[in-house]
């Protein structure tokens, strides 16, 4: 026994610090739904990339397009002799060829605006952290002004007001996304400097950018990160509700969303396809994205962590 | 309390006009009502005599003030579409919207909440697992993509419910319902589901987390060495402290529930504001979204402060202090 | 032979961990208790005390393996039981005292609630007579209007009255045990003393056996008659209470014995391993560090800090139930630091000692009418950046949390030098030799530069701050409360190492410590503090020995502590 003793006395082992990769693959390890999540974003993302590449048909080529292959249901062979795997809409475009490049738009479109919409709040949640007083109190009434209104609401109307487009769907969501993270930030952000640390890069006349970028930014981000594949996955579907409202990208850039719309008119005559295939493309790319995302945030939520 | 009160009415007044500008600034770049209401054999006199019935020849800032000074006395102007007040228009429409969004809100928290408590107890067990797969399941189909697929099960294929339009409603106090008509039932059921999905997972993970939080605190182990029987233990110590963050993010979400009415009403027909704001946005019938987006904002401005101060009541931590 | 109650046997308690390794946090422990005994064990953090506690009441969590031995509870082993087993054990034969009474209760139900749900759990008494029987117990644990007291929140008591509160539940179904877990830890000194007699009045009143956990030798001297120390989950040794305090047998629990600061004697240096060499790496770092440019003419003994008419009113502001309210943290004080002294200012929490040092530090601004003087000059310094490096450089700071006071985000090296390398006063590879000398001279092994702080200990990273604020070359060290949070040995280590920097640094300092003992051991004169103001002031000899003042007279008495001249 007192052997046993002695050995614990002397220091702890120097373990190797953790490479990020480890750290990342231990986020992962046990648990097979948020690895299959992870597979399917890659897929998703990559056929989005290499849709020119593998899709069976350019949609978007009104030529290579037969009205006698219209509403085929699926699995029937086109008139050039290929088959459809998931049937044609009433133009005869192949339902698969349309999700494939709709999959382009819908990922092109969620990933630039949270992306962009992100990095404005981050910032404006340290500016208002760090500054305090007036600068404080204009970010963060802007924000209570953009989060008391609904985002869907807010970019129908910014949509109603300057038309349609994806570039103009990319700024909707983007003044949909900045308010959240900025909110966010800063709140982690005020936290974080009441922590000794900043008090000390103060006391060591540091500059206020510095303090920013080297300090409060490393130590406020994990939260936005966390949320962040939560807010792409989000902003997929907002633009999927904008476009089948007609008021998101236009009919020659047919997103996921839109495609459903298309086929909604079939819907009640039985013509499930059309609607129901680029509708299940849609959700199974949100799903493995908030598989993925509920994973991270299990992973970051300290009270799960304890017994994990 | 009366200083808070007053400066929290202070900010939101300050809200509201701010909206108000947005949106009637940003109402007015949208469109041109004139020629979404000219015939196309109107000549150009024609146009001109409209613009000045409608009173959109004039500036835009007089337009406002103008506008808002119909609105302090509650007119909202008239529907360029419906020929009618717009006010009235909107009031009589809220009803359908209101009992769909309650109804969905009732189901999400009967649902939800008993769940999320199951789960924040039952960490391991394979029912947990299952139930946590549902709601991330629920929370990646979107809106319109669920009201699509529950019309195409219960309305195409099934045919038991309808799928579309408000059915027979009942008059209760000069307000038509079709919660107290089996008919009226029926119709809300499928909107009312469509509503109630999300909630029911966003409830389901709000009692989750919730419980998973407080039944790491220390209070909650000292009740335990207490020797607190486990069915007091969940009843007082934990639904008491869950309660708070769920009431107060219902009654936030509330504002999220009517913007999504917008389109679950659209795909299935039910006569609600949410219907009424789309065909006005595509209609370019001006004075009805302008109205809408300023009584939707003075909307939310009561429920925020409603929450914050149903927030204070119960938690004692902000009542007495 | 008095009756065996609760018996630990052959105890180990272990823990898989996220790695595949396995955690034991005890190790084998045996520990006997008999009714009307208390029992005391004592140890440092990770010394796995706190678990015996847990594994006594079945509150261990849910993935602690029960590796060897057991619980028996008057003969019956009650390890293993249910969750449901163990409730009617809970509370009526075993009392809890938990570590802090502000997070025991539950914030939204009223004390009254959640002490009548315990009498009404435990014992026949119900609606009017459970309520009666809860008065009668608050009286009996001495809290003044007790009848008031139950439809409050916890949040409106104070930390000492919620105690008593926790003590009144633990013992409403007249247990045979209470397990008291650090159960002054976060109660003031003044507090402390009254708590701890009341639950040993209680104790030997109802003939109630008492296992008192605790890190404080100071608390086991006072009330304990029987003690075993624990080290990293294992024994170490055991025996009455006078026996191992004054005659220890193993090297570590003579080792935490010195450790102590005492408040009789001021000691050259504290008798625990370790102490600063001057060799190769170290003393190129203290010739870097001695290398600091004259800031002015003023001789050892001469006033360089002097505070005139200090006062700081914090306001909170108005939310939905209350409107804006003003507090006072500190009122017009007036002192003076002395070239080459440390000055110790001691008070309570709440006393507003650390907000003095923050304001002449210049983190927070005082209200308008005072003076600060700093090596001739008038603080704060104009706005220029150079002037308020000049400041940085000669006016340092080591904070009180070694676990929020360095960038969790840096490595350990680029902690220490980044500042001075940003104002461009060291190059990079200067620097990172500068890092690993500094971290040899505060005792760090150099291969630590590249470590995280989250790998370190908080002694180490205590030492990473030390490092910090020297790397300035400072003059003046603004010390705030720097060994609070630390264990009782690496306390000791590090306040030698400070006497030792100072001694070759010839550093002046401002040491804030809620603790009188550490004050005695590092200071040359003294300031008491009390609700902001200034009670005495003057030597430690004096003030610490033989004061004057009542409120300070009553500190001293209270604080726990046992002869030490009988240790040695």
């Amino acid at each position: 026994m007192e052997t046993a003793v002695e050995q614990t006395m002397t220091s702890r082992p120097d373990k190797p610090e953790p490479t990020k990769w480890k750290r990342a693959k231990k986020v992962f390890k046990g648990h097979p739904m948020a690895i299959a999540g992870l597979i399917g974003v890659t897929l998703f993302i990559l056929t989005a990339i290499f849709a020119p590449l593998i899709a069976p048909q350019n949609p978007y080529d009104l030529a290579k397009l037969d009205i006698l292959d219209g509403l085929l249901p699926p699995g029937s062979r086109l008139y050039d002799g290929t088959y459809s795997v998931m049937g044609t809409d009433a133009l005869g475009r192949d339902i698969l060829s349309g999700v494939m490049y709709g999959l382009r738009i819908s990922l092109f479109v969620a990933f630039t605006a949270v992306l962009v919409g992100s990095s404005i709040g981050v910032l404006l949640g340290l500016l208002a952290a760090l500054r305090g007083g007036w600068v404080e109190t204009i970010i963060m009434r802007a924000v209570d002004l953009k989060i008391s209104f609904p985002g869907i609401l807010l970019a129908l109307m910014l949509l109603a007001i300057f038309g349609t487009g994806v570039d103009k769907v990319i700024y909707a969501l983007i003044i949909g996304a900045w308010a959240s993270k900025a909110r966010l930030v800063r709140a982690v952000a005020l936290s974080e400097m009441k922590k000794e640390y900043i008090d000390a890069a103060r006391l060591a006349g540091l500059s206020d950018f510095r303090i920013m970028t080297r300090f409060l930014l490393p130590n406020s981000i994990s939260p936005v990160l966390v949320v962040l594949p939560m807010s792409i996955s989000g902003a997929i579907g907002a633009e999927a509700t904008l476009s089948f409202l007609g008021v998101g990208v236009p009919i020659t850039e047919p997103s996921l969303g839109l495609l459903i719309a298309n086929g909604n008119d079939y819907l009640l005559s039985g013509k499930w396809w059309i609607s129901i295939f680029p509708g299940l493309v849609l959700v199974a790319m949100v799903l493995c994205i908030n598989v993925v995302s509920d994973r991270l945030r299990d992973h970051s939520n300290p009270y799960l962590r304890a017994k994990d | 309390m009366l200083s808070f009160v007053l400066r929290r009415l202070g900010q939101s007044s300050v809200l509201v006009l701010i909206m108000s500008i947005l949106v009637f600034v940003g109402m007015y770049v949208v469109s041109d009502p004139v020629a979404v209401l000219a015939s196309d054999d109107f000549t150009e006199e024609d146009r001109i005599a409209l613009a000045s019935e409608l009173g959109v020849d004039r500036p835009l800032i007089v337009q406002y003030f103008s506008f808002l000074s119909n609105v302090v006395r509650g007119d909202f102007g008239t529907s360029f579409v419906y020929n009618e007040p717009v006010l009235p228009l909107i009031v009589e429409r809220l009803p359908a919207t209101l009992e769909v969004a309650f109804l969905a809100i009732a189901i999400g928290l009967c649902i939800g909440v008993p769940l999320g408590i199951y789960s924040g107890l039952n960490r391991k067990k394979k029912t947990t697992k299952t139930i946590s797969l549902l709601t991330t399941v629920g929370y990646s189909i979107p809106n319109f993509w669920q009201a699509l697929l529950l019309i195409l099960v219960f309305a195409v294929w099934l045919k038991v419910l309808p799928a579309s339009g408000r059915g027979d409603t009942t008059t209760l106090f000069g307000i038509e319902l079709s919660f107290f008509n089996l008919d009226g039932l029926r119709h809300m059921l499928l909107p009312a589901i469509n509503l109630a999905i999300y909630k029911i997972c966003m409830q389901t993970r709000l009692a989750r987390s919730g419980t998973q939080e407080v039944m790491f605190q220390d209070y909650m182990t000292f009740a335990r060495a207490k020797g607190i029987p486990r069915p007091r233990l969940i009843r007082r110590h934990l639904m008491r402290n869950i309660l708070i963050p769920i009431v107060t993010i219902t009654g936030l979400e509330l504002g999220g529930l009517i913007a999504f009415s917008t389109v679950t009403e659209t795909v299935f027909n039910w006569p609600g504001i949410g219907k009424l704001l789309l065909d006005s946005i595509h209609n370019a019938d001006r004075p009805v979204v302008v109205a809408y987006l300023i009584l939707i904002v003075m909307m939310f401005v009561v429920i925020n402060f409603v929450v914050d101060v149903l927030y204070a009541l119960l938690d004692p931590r902000i009542r007495y202090t | 032979m008095m009756e065996q109650l609760i018996s630990v046997n052959d105890l180990t308690i272990a823990y898989p961990m996220a790695d595949g390794e396995i955690f034991r946090a005890l190790k084998r422990i045996s520990i006997d208790i008999h009714r009307g005994q208390v029992v005391g064990v004592v140890g440092e953090s990770g010394a796995g005390k706190s678990t015996i506690g847990k594994a006594a009441l079945g509150l261990l969590d849910e993935n602690a393996v029960i590796e060897t031995g057991d619980v028996s509870l008057g003969g019956n082993s009650i390890s293993g039981l249910s969750e449901s087993e163990f409730t009617p054990i809970r509370g009526k034969r075993i009392g809890y005292i938990y570590q802090n009474p502000m997070t025991a209760l539950n914030p939204v139900l009223t004390i009254g609630e959640q002490l009548l749900e315990t009498i009404e759990t435990h014992t026949d008494k119900k609606g009017k007579s459970a309520r009666a029987y809860a008065i009668e117990l608050l009286e009996h644990a001495e809290v003044t209007e007790a009848e008031d007291r139950l439809s409050k929140y916890p949040h409106q008591l104070s930390g000492g009255l919620c105690q008593r509160m926790v003590f009144a539940i633990a013992i409403c179904a007249r247990p045979d045990l209470i397990i008291a877990d650090e159960p002054t830890t976060a109660l003031d000194v003044t507090v402390q003393k009254a708590v701890l007699d009341t639950l040993k009045k209680l104790a030997k009143q109802d003939n109630i056996a008492i296992i008192l956990i605790t890190h404080d030798m100071g608390v086991v001297a006072e009330i304990c008659d029987y003690v075993y120390v624990l080290r990293y989950g294992g024994m170490v040794e055991h025996g009455p209470t006078k026996q191992i305090l004054t005659q220890p047998k193993k090297d570590y629990s003579r080792e935490l014995m010195a450790a102590i600061p005492r408040i009789d004697k001021k000691l050259a240096r504290f008798a625990v391993p370790g102490g600063m060499s001057k060799t190769g790496n170290r003393q190129r770092a203290l010739d870097f560090l001695l290398d600091r440019e004259e800031r002015s003419a003023i001789a050892k003994g001469e006033p360089l800090l002097s505070v005139r008419n200090l006062s700081k009113t914090f306001v909170t502001p108005a939310n939905v139930v209350s409107a804006a309210k003003e507090f006072k943290a500190v009122d017009n004080i007036s002192f003076d630091v002395i070239s080459g002294e440390t000055m110790g200012i001691v008070g309570e929490s709440g006393s507003g000692k650390s907000t003095v040092g923050r304001m002449i530090l210049g983190l927070h601004t005082p209200d308008e009418g005072y003076q600060l003087t700093y090596h001739g000059k008038d603080l704060p310094v104009a706005k220029s950046r150079a002037e308020r490096l000049e400041l940085s450089k000669s006016l340092q700071c080591i904070f009180q949390d070694p676990y929020s006071s360095l960038n969790p985000r840096m490595t350990a090296g680029e902690n220490i030098t980044h500042a001075i390398k940003a104002h461009g006063i060291i190059g990079r590879t200067a620097a990172h030799e500068l890092a690993g000398n500094l971290m040899e001279l505060v005792g760090l092994q150099r291969g630590n530069v590249r470590k995280m702080p989250h790998a370190l200990s908080g002694g180490e990273r205590q030492r990473i701050g030390i490092a910090r604020a020297l790397s300035f070359r400072p003059d003046f060290l603004f010390c705030d409360e720097p060994t609070s949070a630390l264990d009782v040995t690496v306390q000791a280590e590090l306040l030698n190492l400070m006497k030792d920097l100072q001694e070759a640094l010839g550093l002046t300092m401002l040491f804030v410590s809620h603790d009188l003992a550490v004050v005695r051991q590092m200071c040359d004169r003294v300031m008491v503090m009390k609700s902001g103001q200034v009670v005495e002031i003057g030597d430690c000899d004096k003030v610490l020995v033989n004061p004057d003042n009542p409120y300070t007279q009553g500190l001293l008495k209270v604080m726990p502590r046992f002869s030490f001249d009988e240790a040695r």
